[in-house]
């Protein structure tokens, strides 16, 4: 009796496999705090879950450069559901746990002002926010914001200058 | 006669807010740390739901094949059995071929 094949894996899946192991190396890590500035109370499965759509939607992804921008949509897209799912739930509970800004370990590592600061920060509306965390810790151009946020240019600089006029408002009641 | 400060303003102009927040978002982001196994743990997740995927679509398939199946049996067992329905056999034939 002959012995049985070994099964021979698919070139594009191992070509799949094989890009996102290295998107994974490269990106997991902004991602993850991509994730956490943004406000998110589970930052991992967050990012899991992005790359888990790209993971699924890899034949259409047009080249390994657009992954990255996918990723960062991707993740900006999540936190806000997920921040919106957890304010809907707490509206429905009698007694709504506090919102949780930072974890604590990370909130540690930070200054008195810098805590204020973030504070005001997860308490702007959700678009205000990720722009102005697209813009001064990514970094990004205003394209490069419009494109992650799925918005104009336009609506970019609003958000970014009625978000950064209410943390001044914030820092200078704070003083 | 008025005096200048001259000391570096110390207001909180939109610049300033935005260096501050340039500093704070990098000293939070800096204190993230991923987890080591992190690959693994999503691997194995991303593997699994995949693998889930695609047995509730084989599952959905065959039974929406078989819903299918079944109703035209059903339909075709409906049909009366009764001879010469569509065609009874009985009348004249036509001459063939025609004169």
């Amino acid at each position: 009796m002959e012995p049985l094949a070994p099964v021979v894996p698919d070139p594009a899946e191992l070509e799949r496999e094989a890009g996102l192991a290295r998107l994974f190396e490269v990106h997991y890590s902004s991602m993850l705090r991509l994730a956490v500035l943004l406000g998110a109370d589970d930052p991992e499965n967050v990012v899991a879950e992005a790359y888990y759509q790209i993971y699924r939607k890899w034949r259409r992804l047009r080249d390994i450069e657009a992954a990255e921008a996918y990723l960062r949509s991707t993740v900006c897209n999540l936190t806000r559901m997920r921040i919106r799912h957890l304010q809907v739930a707490r509206r429905h509970l009698e007694n709504p746990p506090e919102e949780t800004v930072v974890s604590a370990e990370s909130a540690a590592l930070l200054r008195d002002d810098q805590r204020v600061l973030i504070g005001a920060l997860q308490q702007l509306p959700a678009r205000q926010r990720e722009a102005l965390v697209l813009r001064h810790w990514l970094g990004l151009k205003e394209s490069e914001i419009a494109a992650a946020m799925g918005i104009s240019c336009g609506s970019v600089k609003t958000h970014t200058s009625r978000g950064l006029a209410a943390l001044t408002q914030a820092m200078e009641a704070r003083r | 006669m008025t005096h200048r400060d001259t000391t570096p303003s110390r207001g909180t102009d939109p610049d300033r807010t935005e260096r501050e927040l340039s500093e704070a978002l990098a000293a939070l982001a800096g204190g993230v740390r991923a987890a080591p196994d992190a690959y693994r743990t999503a691997r194995g997740e991303w593997l699994r739901r995949e693998r889930r995927r695609r047995l509730v679509l084989a599952v959905l398939i065959a039974v929406v094949f078989t819903l299918a199946t079944l109703i035209g049996l059903w339909v075709l067992n409906q049909a009366p059995s009764d001879p010469g329905v569509i065609f009874s056999g009985l009348g004249a034939s036509p001459i063939w071929p025609p004169c």
